[in-house]
């Protein structure tokens, strides 16, 4: 994907932008908010990252500024440690995820693969199919195999998102926003602990496994090949 | 510091400006007296001059002008101790009778000054006089002396001023004794503050027991100090224990860090890069830890409040960590109360009771139960969050102090930790404006937060 990555500092800006080139995408950094404005409106990005607080400008400003242009890329806002009106101001002023300093560069990966524009698609009938694993979204019912398998509500919630990212890395916290609705750091391997569950009633009486533990950045729900 | 010096101070000062209202007022009595007593002098002397001209006028028209002259030499002779004296002029303005002198005689009221004799030698007198025009074309002219009244006007005056005078001087010295005490108080007080501003921050400024109003300015004062020293308190307690627990995983990290130069596998770098990393995590966490604390502590979380679904909120965390709980050999109950609202920050208060569940199943022994129970307000009580568990508790001394940042139990020096979960979790309550209490549950721990 086409990246806009707005960054004041220059460090930083080029670890993320190793990290996201090693991914495969294409990244063009802005230093300051004009220069950030300028590129949005001129290319066409797939994902705009934008710190919150570069000098003399807040990314929420350039964001604006970027949808009043028309631009209308998803965009991930990049925010300092400890301020906690942050996310709801970021998702007031159209971000569409955020991400609190510091994090580890595999978790910007997985939220912009995310967010970015070639997301799995949802089968509109309400049902997802992955392999032999059929999901049905109203009924909340999930068969493999033909088999039933019963699954708890928030282990049910687990494996949609799984499913509608299927391919996708998610991390722990992605999984503890949209999951659970927790935007904070609860800190136990909780996450750990629905997922082996969940785990137990899909993969296990099964050949293929379908969640994958991708080490050190979250899990991936993949159909098998 | 400087002594007070007694002409520029405040009591000299105070002093004489009391003083000097005493005297302003006293002059202003003194003026008013002068004014009634002239007045009242003036009106009386008229009266005599008028009723005695009435009276010769009359004897006049009774008796004949022959008898006139007669008249006035008796009355002269009879008012010798008054102060009446007379001269009576014919037609060509010669004296008939009288002591008065002739230029005197003049119709209508005058002053005439004339020389008088007696013991103490000459000395000139000052008279009233009246010219009359009698009907055979003389003149009587009746004049009466100002000066017995001006010696009491004269003595009535002496005795104002006097009075004055000692009353402004009374105002001075009363004015300079309660200023002066007034700032010998104020004097011990600047000592205490000096001696508060040099460090001695445990010093407590002295009553000043002159009226409760000062000492209700003192009381809080103090109260203010006392505030001031248990932060200050805080702040040095954090920046040692900051210094102090961040130098253990550092110190970890760097020998971690020396120790990839003798790795020879990637897979062992691998693993120990890694191992490092986790170790910056948890230093980045704890700073993160106390941002969050120190933001929280001065209040100004309290704009992101908006009504919370407790029950929803409890609800949904206890179904999250039950898996994790158990998988740690321990078993979570959840009862919530249905339909508790509460104000605040919902992320904050998941985050008070997550740090609550995890010491719950950090510190108990395998096989211990802990409970999360939600309670709605009600008869004297409001919302209540009950953690509770069944494992060693809290000793009773250590209770005040687990809500200290760093603070870790001697049971707890082996679990995992940083000793700030609960002074997070208090500094959320706090921001609550609740309450938290440790009760023993026997066995185990009851920790109960009230929210408003």
């Amino acid at each position: 994907m086409k990246l806009l990555l707005l960054e004041d500092d220059e460090e930083t800006a080029n670890y993320l932008a190793k990290a996201l080139r090693g991914e495969g995408h294409v990244v063009d950094i802005a230093q300051t908010g004009p220069d950030a404005i300028f590129l949005g409106a001129s290319n066409k990005y797939d994902v705009l990252v934008l710190d919150r607080m570069v000098p003399a400008v807040d990314g929420l400003a350039v964001l604006r500024g970027l949808r009043a242009a028309g631009v209308q890329a998803p965009a991930l806002f990049l925010t300092a440690l400890g301020e906690i009106s942050d996310r709801v101001e970021g998702l007031n002023a159209g971000g569409d995820d955020y991400l609190v300093k510091p994090f580890a560069a595999s978790e910007l990966v997985a939220r912009i693969a995310a967010l970015g524009r070639r997301r799995p698609v949802v089968e509109t009938s309400g049902f997802i199919t992955i392999g032999d694993l059929d999901i049905d979204l109203l009924k909340r019912a999930v068969t493999r195999a033909g088999r039933r398998i019963d699954l708890q509500q928030q282990e049910f919630k687990l494996l949609e998102y799984m499913a509608r990212h299927v391919g996708q890395v998610v991390t722990r916290t992605m999984l503890l926003e949209h999951v659970w609705d927790f935007h904070f750091d609860p800190g136990t391997n909780l996450i750990t602990s629905h997922i082996s569950r969940l785990r137990g009633k899909i993969d296990r009486d099964f050949d293929v496994e379908l969640i994958r533990t991708v080490r050190g950045v979250g899990y991936r729900l993949d159909a098998p090949v | 510091m400087h002594p007070s010096r007694p002409f520029s101070s405040g009591a000299f000062r105070f002093a004489f400006l009391l003083a000097s209202c005493f005297a302003l007022g006293s002059m202003g009595l003194l003026l008013t007296v002068n004014h009634l007593i002239e007045q009242y002098i003036t009106e009386e002397l008229t009266d005599g001059v008028e009723t005695e001209t009435d009276i010769l006028k009359g004897e006049q028209s009774e008796l004949g002008q022959a008898e006139l002259v007669h008249a006035i030499e008796r009355h002269a002779r009879a008012v010798r101790d008054t102060s009446f004296r007379y001269l009576l002029l014919d037609g060509k303005r010669q004296a008939l009778t009288g002591s008065l002198p002739v230029s005197s005689g003049v119709s209508g009221w005058h002053r005439i000054t004339v020389t008088a004799h007696d013991e103490q030698g000459d000395h000139s007198v000052s008279l009233l006089a009246k010219g009359t025009s009698l009907s055979n074309g003389w003149l009587l002219v009746v004049a009466g002396d100002l000066q017995d009244s001006r010696e009491l006007a004269w003595q009535l005056r002496r005795f104002t001023a006097l009075a004055g005078i000692l009353i402004s001087l009374l105002a001075l010295i009363g004015g300079l004794g309660v200023g002066s005490l007034f700032l010998r108080r104020l004097d011990e007080t600047n000592r205490s503050i000096h001696r508060i501003i040099h460090g001695h921050f445990s010093e407590r400024l002295p009553r000043f027991g002159l009226s409760p109003e000062f000492d209700d300015l003192t009381d809080n004062l103090n109260r203010m100090l006392e505030r001031i020293e248990v932060l200050m308190e805080g702040l040095r307690q954090v920046s040692t224990d900051v210094a102090h627990d961040l130098r253990t995983p550092l110190t970890r990290l760097r020998h971690r860090l020396e120790a990839i130069r003798y790795d020879a596998s990637p897979e062992e770098i691998e693993a120990r890069v890694e191992g490092c990393v986790d170790q910056i995590d948890d230093i980045i966490r704890i700073f993160a830890s106390l941002l969050r604390i120190a933001t929280l502590e001065n209040g100004k979380a309290r704009a992101n409040f908006e009504t919370v679904d407790l029950s929803g909120l409890l609800g949904r965390l206890g179904a999250a960590f039950t898996p994790a709980i158990e998988d740690g050999g321990r078993r979570l109950t959840v009862s919530i109360a249905p339909n508790v609202e509460v104000q605040g920050d919902r992320d904050l208060i998941a985050q008070a009771v997550t740090n609550l569940l995890e010491n719950a199943a950090r510190h108990t022994p395998m096989g211990s139960e802990v409970k999360l129970d939600l309670l709605g307000p009600d008869h004297g009580h409001t919302t209540r969050i009950v953690i509770e568990d069944n494992g060693p508790g809290i000793p009773q001394e250590d209770r005040a102090k687990v809500f200290r940042r760093f603070f870790r139990g001697e049971r707890s020096r082996t679990t995992p930790g940083s000793g700030l979960g609960l002074a997070l979790v208090s500094a959320i309550v706090q921001l609550h404006e609740g309450a938290i209490e440790l009760e023993d549950a026997a066995p185990g721990l009851r920790v109960i937060v009230s929210l408003p």
